[in-house]
């Protein structure tokens, strides 16, 4: 090694710009949070105005956290410490900056597109398709710019927080892509290509996993990073980071079908849902563990040291949410919980004590290190940090409270179990009111909080100088000794990855093989279990000595997260999307909508409907006596995108078609609270005066067609026709009852939808369920 | 940064990244078990359900449920046929129990004296939806839901629907006219 050395920068601008944007975009999104929250209970914050309603909101606010938040605090982190961790700035200061303001733009276009209504109806997945592509690109820029200063590090290891960034890069890519595949109708619509249950599958894949992805991992990474530093203690344990790691990023992947227990899924996913989210719980807590117990002989400082408390309470929340997953994807659990305040209550957990304490930890730490002035006010921070933790406490004792009790009354039955003890689905809204209104308080303190980081932020900076950090290092400092390289095929040949490919290859083969290949299966699984057992107990160095050498080569590792991360998926997906959907479908098959039904189905897409009510009647006697006979796959098999939902703030609509006159639902799309009293649905005053978009729709048609779903080639005229005719029939039939509307209006596009659903054709049962 | 002397013997990894090192301290045992042992529950949940069937899957059990329900209903279900309905109507014990829940559940709209407000008076002869027993039990179990009249028996059940009929029908005589009115006019409720 020569003796010459030389200072590097580190690219901290970037840093600073995108820590500057999290706190900003986090305040919007938790303002729009409270906003949300306040029209849950006074429907009156609705406003009347389209770009104010809950439905067109709640996509804003889930995606301004998640995304701009969340999004934005994890670039800041993964630049901060990337640098340091492999000693060398980040490759391109281009595209550092391209990433930065691409991702400002994406944030902005989101939050003018979503109020206008322009959605695609898939949670966390609304943006319209050309932002999509934006995103796909701007992850790609990431993705190259991180990669690239991988290759130029002068620290041959990768440290456990940069294995975690690597996992959240190229997996959030995976998701993000096949979730959003889409065939457009014009600049601003489009359908996605998977339908019905392959489209759920597809997105509780992506959904379950951007919480995993987005919202786990990058942050898993800064506090493998941020918390050790904080603390000045040693990580408590590397084979804990290895174990918790590896079984954290294979088993993830597969947990997405718990969002489905009791629906139509098929039951196969869902008991892979089910026992894959329990063995999800104890990697989950591997990272508790790591994160805690590194602050073992450093507890001292938490009573001083605000950082450490944030860190300390993330942790913790952490812990909490990750053993409420597996116990809520339990059946009968998720029987009780599935759509309630309970879940919000559970990602509340998640969202404002691991990311939002974490993000606040890692914000304090870093002003006094980016800007040439220590933090201005400690015991502010200790301030934010009490606000924020009793706000946490009263929003989510609140979410459980009601989401437990709600889940009890609707569940409640009477008369021997043969009816239903709160028919009326209003009884259990209005006896969780208060604890509505509790949220809206307890988010108010977390978001007062927040305000008190912004300003104490803007003090400590406001006069402080940008600050770089530089680090001295030998020129040829870093280069991996050539014995070290491994190849391809060592990635692979080696007893740790060989014993894991054999153990997933045999568990595959007894859960999906016939009775032999099953049988062939376990007697392959615990052979291979008992030998990987013996090799580790008698040669467990070499194991230990393979994956030191791994570490130093990033190509092969990446290679191997990528092979872990997509298993679970391929497994999942595969079998569902390739399977003959006009077959698998049980005993129903649904009727294509009319020209008419669709475009009301857009509509109610484009309201975001979906965020209060389900389509999916569940296997479960409540939900039977309640909504009728239980939803099949084949209801929802044209349905691009599938709406099954996964929030009753409002009923179940699987069966709502014909079940009220159409008079029925245009007073109450006017004003819900004239027919159902205590309602906190907001007035949909515009659709009464909106027209329809009819010109769109032989576009529509056309795309739709080619899904598959079975329109006839109809011309242009045709489908105005029958459009016209449909509409005037429903508004004929209005008329009578003593609703004067016209026809082209939004309103009786979404009656006429609204009317077709539960509509189905019988067809004969399939014997095997397809696997 | 500055060592802190360890609380225990702990062996610190020999590399260090940006001032950041590492023990390697085994893993807890309660936390091995709780990975061991959701793997087994796997195993176990897994071969229950999908190996060997033994498990009824959603649609299996819900149907067996919701016979059983039916079965429960149909055997506690009374007969709602003109005559029976008659005869109940002139049995003291129908009639409060049909009173009980008329009160709670009619009377906001058909008033206690069942002469109308909101909804159309029950006591006069004139019928929208029909006026025979099973008729007016039939309004009961469809509703009326342009009106507002909801669809009760599905809510509150055959036995207790019939005997709020046999609570109307105790205001009737059998054989008296039956007369169709067009609609009913709401009126507030006085």
């Amino acid at each position: 090694m020569s003796d010459q050395k030389i200072t590097i920068e580190f690219n901290d601008k970037v840093v600073r710009q995108f820590l500057l944007a999290s706190v900003v975009w986090g305040a919007v999104g938790m303002v729009v949070g409270t906003l949300v929250a306040t029209q849950l209970n006074y429907w009156q914050a609705n406003f009347n105005l389209p770009w104010l309603t809950f439905g067109r909101l709640r996509p804003l606010h889930t995606n301004a956290v998640i995304f701009a938040f969340v999004g934005n605090m994890m670039f800041a982190g993964i630049y901060y410490s990337t640098q340091r961790l492999v000693k060398a700035r980040l490759a391109s200061d281009f595209l550092s900056q391209l990433h930065f303001w691409g991702w400002q733009l994406i944030i902005v276009a989101a939050a003018i597109t979503l109020p206008l209504g322009f959605s695609r109806g898939k949670e966390y997945a609304e943006l319209i398709w050309p932002i999509n592509i934006a995103v796909t690109s701007i992850w790609v820029v990431f993705a190259v710019n991180f990669f690239w200063t991988l290759a130029k590090r002068r620290e041959p290891s990768l440290y456990v927080a940069i294995w975690f960034y690597i996992a959240t890069i190229i997996t959030v890519a995976m998701l993000y892509i096949v979730n959003h595949l889409s065939i457009p109708t014009s600049w601003l619509h489009s359908y996605p290509v998977f339908g019905g249950v392959q489209d759920a599958l597809v997105q509780w894949w992506y959904g379950h996993n951007a919480v995993a992805f987005f919202l786990t991992t990058p942050i898993l990474g800064v506090m493998y990073y941020f918390l050790p530093k904080a603390a000045e203690r040693p990580v408590y344990s590397y084979r804990l980071s290895v174990i918790h790691f590896w079984s954290l990023v294979f088993v993830y992947i597969w947990a997405g079908p718990h969002h489905l227990l009791n629906s139509a899924l098929p039951g196969w996913l869902q008991n892979l849902g089910m026992t894959f989210s329990l063995m999800l719980w104890a990697p989950s807590w591997g990272g508790m563990l790591n994160g805690l117990l590194t602050l073992r002989g450093a507890w001292d400082k938490l009573r001083t040291d605000p950082v450490l408390k944030f860190f300390a309470a993330a942790v913790t929340f952490y812990g909490m949410c990750t053993f409420e997953g597996p116990l809520l994807s339990i059946k009968s659990v998720n029987a009780l919980g599935h759509y309630t305040d309970w879940i919000i209550g559970h990602v509340h957990g998640g969202t404002l004590g691991w990311n939002g304490f974490m993000a606040a930890g890692m914000i304090y730490w870093l002003l006094p290190r980016l800007w040439s002035r220590p933090l201005h006010s400690i015991p502010l921070a200790n301030l934010h940090f009490w606000l924020g933790t009793v706000g946490i406490l009263l929003y989510v004792g609140a979410m459980w409270t009601s989401g437990i009790t709600q889940g009890v009354m609707l569940n409640a039955t009477t008369e021997g179990g043969t009816l239903l003890a709160y028919p009326n689905f209003l009884d259990t809204l209005n006896t969780i009111r208060p604890m509505m209104l509790m949220r809206v308080i307890g988010g108010l303190l977390y978001l007062v909080g927040w305000f008190l980081l912004i300003y104490n932020l803007w003090k400590t900076i406001a006069t402080a100088l940008p600050v770089n950090g530089t680090i001295e290092v030998f020129a040829d400092e870093g280069v991996t000794a050539h014995e070290d390289k491994i190849t391809l095929v060592g990635t692979f040949l080696n007893p740790p990855v060989a014993f894991s490919i054999l153990g997933v290859g045999f568990s595959c083969a007894w859960m999906f093989g016939g009775d032999f290949l099953s049988i062939a299966g376990m007697f392959g699984l615990l052979l291979c279990v008992v030998l990987a057992y013996t090799h580790f107990e008698s040669r467990g160095k070499n194991w230990a000595t393979w994956y030191d050498r791994l570490l130093v080569n990033s190509a092969p590792f990446t290679i191997l997260v990528v092979i872990a991360v997509a298993v679970g998926g391929l497994v999942q997906i595969i079998p569902t999307v390739l399977v003959d959907r006009a077959a698998n479908v049980e005993d129903r098959r649904q009727l294509p909508y009319t020209p008419l039904e669709l475009a009301g189905r857009d509509i109610f897409v484009s309201e975001g409907c979906y965020n209060c009510h389900s389509q999916m009647i569940r296997t479960l006697v409540p939900d039977v006596l309640r909504y009728g006979d239980y939803s099949r796959l084949g209801e929802s098999i044209y349905d691009h995108p599938f709406q099954w939902g996964s929030k009753r703030t409002g009923p179940d609509l699987a069966r709502v078609g014909s079940k009220y006159p159409n008079i029925w639902h245009l007073r109450h799309m006017e004003d819900p609270r004239s027919i159902s009293v205590g309602s906190n649905m907001p007035n949909y005053p515009w659709l009464f005066t909106t027209p329809t978009d009819v010109a769109a729709l032989p576009g529509k048609i056309a795309v739709q067609r080619q899904l598959g779903v079975p329109y006839p080639a109809w011309t242009d005229a045709q489908i105005a026709a029958d459009f016209n005719q449909q509409a005037k029939t429903i508004a004929e039939d209005l008329q009578t009852a003593g609703g004067v509307i016209a026809p082209d209006k939004q309103i009786v596009a979404l009656i006429a939808y609204l009317q077709k659903l539960g509509k189905y054709e019988t067809v004969a049962p399939l014997t095997s369920a397809a696997r | 940064m500055t060592p802190i002397p360890p609380p225990e013997d702990d062996t610190l990894r020999h590399h260090s990244f940006d001032g950041i090192q590492e023990f390697d301290k085994r893993l807890p045992n309660w936390w091995l078990m709780t990975l061991y042992g959701a793997i087994i529950f796997w195993v176990g949940y897994w071969a229950y359900f999908q190996w060997f069937h033994v498990g009824l899957d959603g649609p299996q059990e819900v149907t067996r449920e919701m016979s059983k329900i039916e079965a429960a209903r149909l055997a506690s279900a009374p007969t709602t046929d003109n005559a029976s309905l008659w005869k109940m109507s002139r049995n003291p014990v129908f009639i409060e129990a049909g009173r009980a829940t008329f009160n709670t559940l009619c009377a906001s709209c058909h008033t206690e004296k069942l002469t109308g407000a909101i909804g159309p008076n029950l006591v006069d002869q004139l019928w929208i939806h029909g006026g025979t027993p099973t008729e007016i039990y039939t309004t009961l179990e469809k509703g009326v839901l342009a009106k507002g009249m909801p669809a009760w028996v599905p809510v509150i059940g055959a036995k207790k629907s019939a005997e709020a009929v046999a609570y109307i029908l105790s205001f009737h005589k059998e054989g008296e006219p039956i007369e169709t009115q067009a609609a009913w006019i709401p009126q507030a409720p006085k």
